[in-house]
């Protein structure tokens, strides 16, 4: 009778964890681009995403026109078909998988570093990609942080002249940090 | 004759330095300051992009990123604030899965303070994205509004 008491009650566990899942509203991700002509920033508060520990998924979606530039100027020119497209791709999205989730606990404080592969579509073109998504548990919150490099032409965008030929990187910088609540479904 | 040429130049290129520097100095679009395309329920607006996404895209984003400014009219279903300290506001209505998510700026954040869960109200920005259920990503998004007010 013991035995089944405890068998019941690990079978509740494990089923309530694997019934969880992290989800965030709260981010923001920057990119930059830096040439000798001058450097762009722009940001971005409105991405989404979502964690599966269970199964080690990660996803994020991206609203494209939701990147904010200091000059209106560039900001309509990011959106144009030359550039991002956003009109005909109004979001990017990330579908990928935690390789070592066992190694992270998103109950217990402590700082995780995962390690991530998946599927980058930025204005319709879809790149695999591996990066380093880390990982902070304190009090109950976890936070995700991330940076890494986007090479233009990968996803399509190429200027072979005019302004956007000197005056944008051929490689950007992105960061990201993203707020997760846990939520269980 | 020489002066006049002189004078035309020097026209032409004072003209280009004011094209030039109006370009590089343009504002932000004032999105208060827009007439608004449409005023349109929350419930309504998500349904039109869950219908046909393609259509709606085309009805309601600009190639510019320049997107329609719109009215939501809806129920207030969350308030919280984004990592820049905007208020966000979730017009949704209890049974439907996906609202209107409408960002306040810095400036416009004060009309949100005062608003509780269930209060009725219209709200004015732009759309950035659509209402959009990925199954195979399983994430529930909603439409995006930015540069919101709140308006009569």
């Amino acid at each position: 009778m013991k035995n089944l008491v405890v068998l019941l009650f690990a079978f509740i566990s494990i089923s309530a964890f694997s019934q969880t899942k992290l989800s965030t509203t709260s981010s923001h991700i920057k990119f930059f681009s830096s040439t000798p002509a001058e450097d762009i920033e722009a940001n971005n508060y409105k991405a989404i995403g979502v964690i599966k520990p269970d199964i080690g998924s990660i996803v994020f979606s991206i609203p494209m026109q939701s990147f904010e530039f200091e000059k209106a100027l560039m900001q309509k020119h990011f959106n144009t078909e030359k550039f991002l497209h956003t009109k005909a791709f109004p979001k990017s999205k990330f579908k990928g998988t935690i390789t070592n989730i066992t190694s992270i606990d998103f109950d217990k404080d402590g700082t995780y570093v995962a390690d991530v592969t998946g599927f980058l579509t930025i204005r319709g073109v879809t790149k695999e990609i591996s990066e380093k998504f880390n990982i902070v548990v304190k009090d109950g919150t976890v936070t995700g942080t991330t940076e890494f490099p986007i090479v233009l032409a990968d996803y399509g965008i190429a200027f072979k002249e005019g302004k956007p030929s000197t005056n944008l990187a051929k490689t950007i910088k992105v960061t990201a940090k993203f707020n997760f609540t846990k939520i269980s479904a | 004759m020489k002066s006049k040429i002189l004078k035309i130049i020097a026209v032409i290129i004072l003209g280009v330095i004011g094209y030039v520097a109006y370009l590089w100095f343009m504002p932000h679009r004032n999105i208060q300051a827009t007439k608004a395309y449409a005023t349109i329920d929350a419930t309504a607006l998500v349904n039109e992009f869950l219908a046909d996404a393609q259509k709606s895209n085309d009805l309601y984003l600009d190639t510019e990123g320049e997107s329609k400014v719109l009215i939501i009219t809806g129920t207030v279903a969350s308030i919280s604030k984004d990592q820049l300290g905007q208020q966000v506001i979730l017009l949704k209505k209890p049974a439907d899965k996906m609202g209107v998510s409408c960002t306040f700026t810095l400036e416009s954040n004060s009309q949100a303070e005062g608003l509780k869960i269930g209060d009725q109200v219209n709200i004015k920005g732009v759309i950035r994205s659509g209402a959009e259920y990925d199954e195979d990503l399983d994430l529930t998004e909603n439409v995006i509004v930015e540069k919101s007010a709140i308006v009569q």
